[in-house]
């Protein structure tokens, strides 16, 4: 069972990209524009590594690491990915494993990502 | 902690002594001369009046007995209007002490500020607005021991945490320190307030014990700073995610379509430098750089240099950007801001050398020092500007042909983000022959 990664984005844009860029690098992935759908997503199946926005609507970042962590510890680790103004402190606070900040180049987002999963697919 | 600097501002320095000068000249000047006035007057007609008073006596009134007693009647009476006229100055300053002391009490009272009168057995005065600040109904509330004021009150830092009784700054005061500091207090009705309190012992010739405390709530200065903290981490989201997606999807098609590679290049370019800006715009709109943002870590200098040289030579074509380094050089600081520093320094260069040519940035290690240096071969800075090129907002070719844009932000920045670190930033430059900028960091300890 390839565990994929699961991308948590508030801007369909952006989310849109990472989805493209990661699949072109060969891996499994799933989305969640909010905290809430990307918890739902997590019930369905442990991804390998999720990518997190800290600021989204619904349920932000900050709530959904305390709640994913509530329910399922470190089961899976999390790279937080904002526009905030100092990322690394962003990850700091929910404990995160590592951190991106925007706007980022895509080639630090797949080898962000391959230092947590390794590309299942091809094209990589 | 150190979140202070609007209150700082707003604040004015306590009115201790305020009212006092202008009471006690009327003091002085008026009513004291009258007096010393009127005993001159008493002496004067005190010594003519022995002198001749025998004399007169003696030629009025034959009777050796008849003069006798007149000349006891004449001591009574001398003695009599020497009374009356001590009662009546006596009397005289014993009003002018008392309007004086109401005066004073009646401008302290009516204080817009917060007053209380500390000894060491604790609060024994406190004004009208005290009394309102805190919410407490009669002064009997308040006067009494300083714990109990604490228990009552509970003075704390901003960040929530207690402040021990001997850090108040009335209790730096009774140990003649002046102080000043913003607690945050929970007033009797259980609302929470910031208060900008100073505190000072009172100087008079005998030492007095006593510490005058001065409060006012800067709650709304406070509101306010943190508003503007929340609007400019929502700002700093809001412009750098539009920014992002444009970024990535340059860096997306560029991959996909590599003949349109120079054409997305710069327009990554363009995103790098918005981005660059909304950062300096970002730090510039506080007050000074939050120290508790910095994230130290330890990080090879030369390789974030290196990769910052690549970044600026993939985007910069027309420039030869020459990088000089010896090796790893490590550093523990914050390495986001060390970049920006170094960025901004880079593309100064470029930019300020619009005909092209060489830019050599070097890293290199000096005594416990390490330095980073960036040379350009462009317009350099005349030497009258020079003095001003730290100066926020100042950008020396403003108003001149050379003039290549910016915001006059990015050295004072740069400069003040080195300074954090315990490092230098100065720089070498002549007009028509380029500038170098350097700056210095501590290095790193050797990695046990």
């Amino acid at each position: 069972m390839s565990r994929g990664v699961l991308v948590v984005e508030d801007d369909l844009d952006l989310l849109g990209l990472v989805e493209m860029v990661l699949l072109d690098a060969g891996h499994a992935v799933r989305t969640a524009s909010d905290g809430q759908r990307a918890l739902e997503r997590v019930a369905e199946e442990m991804p390998g590594l999720i990518l997190l926005d800290m600021r989204m609507p619904v349920m932000n970042g900050w709530e959904f690491a305390r709640e994913f962590r509530n329910r399922h510890g470190r089961a899976c680790p999390i790279v937080v990915v904002t526009a905030a103004e100092n990322a690394q402190l962003r990850a700091a606070e929910i404990e995160a494993d590592g951190w991106l900040a925007k706007p980022f180049d895509i080639d630090d987002v797949i080898h962000m990502v391959e230092r947590f999963v390794p590309a299942a697919g091809s094209s990589s | 902690m150190e979140h202070t600097g609007l209150a700082a501002v707003t604040k004015r320095p306590a009115p201790q002594g305020g009212p006092a000068p202008a009471v006690r000249s009327r003091w002085w000047r008026g009513p004291s001369w009258m007096a010393a006035r009127l005993v001159a007057i008493y002496a004067v007609v005190g010594i003519l009046w022995i002198a001749f008073s025998d004399v007169a006596l003696e030629l009025l009134v034959t009777d050796p007995a008849a003069r006798d007693s007149l000349q006891t009647l004449k001591g009574g009476f001398y003695v009599l209007a020497t009374s009356i006229l001590l009662y009546l100055l006596v009397r005289g300053g014993q009003r002018r002490l008392v309007t004086l002391g109401t005066e004073i009490r009646a401008a302290v009272e009516s204080m817009a500020d917060g007053v209380l009168v500390i000894d060491s057995s604790g609060i024994v005065e406190a004004n009208r607005a005290a009394l309102d600040l805190l919410g407490v109904a009669s002064k009997r509330d308040l006067l009494g021991p300083i714990e109990d004021f604490a228990d009552r009150f509970r003075p704390r830092t901003l960040e929530g945490t207690p402040i021990p009784l001997s850090e108040l700054p009335s209790a730096l005061a009774l140990h003649g320190v002046r102080a000043t500091r913003e607690t945050l207090l929970r007033r009797a009705d259980g609302t929470e307030m910031v208060a900008s309190t100073s505190a000072a012992p009172v100087v008079t010739p005998e030492s007095s014990g006593l510490v005058i405390a001065v409060f006012r709530d800067v709650s709304a200065a406070h509101r306010l700073e943190s508003m503007r903290d929340e609007f400019l981490a929502t700002a700093a989201h809001e412009l750098k995610t539009p920014l992002a997606v444009v970024k990535a999807y340059a860096q997306l098609v560029q991959r996909r379509v590599p003949a349109e590679a120079p054409a997305l290049t710069v327009v990554q370019r363009q995103v790098d430098r918005m981005t660059r800006l909304v950062q300096h715009l970002l730090d510039a709109s506080r007050l000074r750089l939050d120290p508790s943002s910095f994230v130290f870590e330890r990080f090879d200098l030369a390789a974030l240099l290196a990769e910052l040289v690549s970044r600026q030579g993939a985007t910069s074509p027309a420039h030869q950007i020459a990088l000089s380094a010896d090796g790893p050089v490590p550093v523990r600081g914050d390495r986001d801001r060390i970049a920006r520093v170094i960025s901004s320094l880079l593309d100064n260069a470029v930019r300020f050398s619009p005909q092209g040519g060489p830019v050599k940035a070097r890293v290199a290690r000096s005594g416990g020092e390490v330095e980073v240096s960036v040379a350009d071969e462009g317009l350099g800075i005349p030497a009258d500007r020079q003095d001003r090129v730290f100066e926020r907002y100042y950008r020396a070719h403003a108003g001149t042909p050379d003039d290549y844009g910016g915001l006059g932000l990015s050295l004072e920045l740069s400069r003040e983000i080195v300074v954090r670190h315990g490092g230098r930033m100065w720089f070498e430059s002549a007009s028509g022959q380029g500038s170098t900028f350097h700056f210095s960091l501590p290095a790193a300890a050797e990695e046990t």
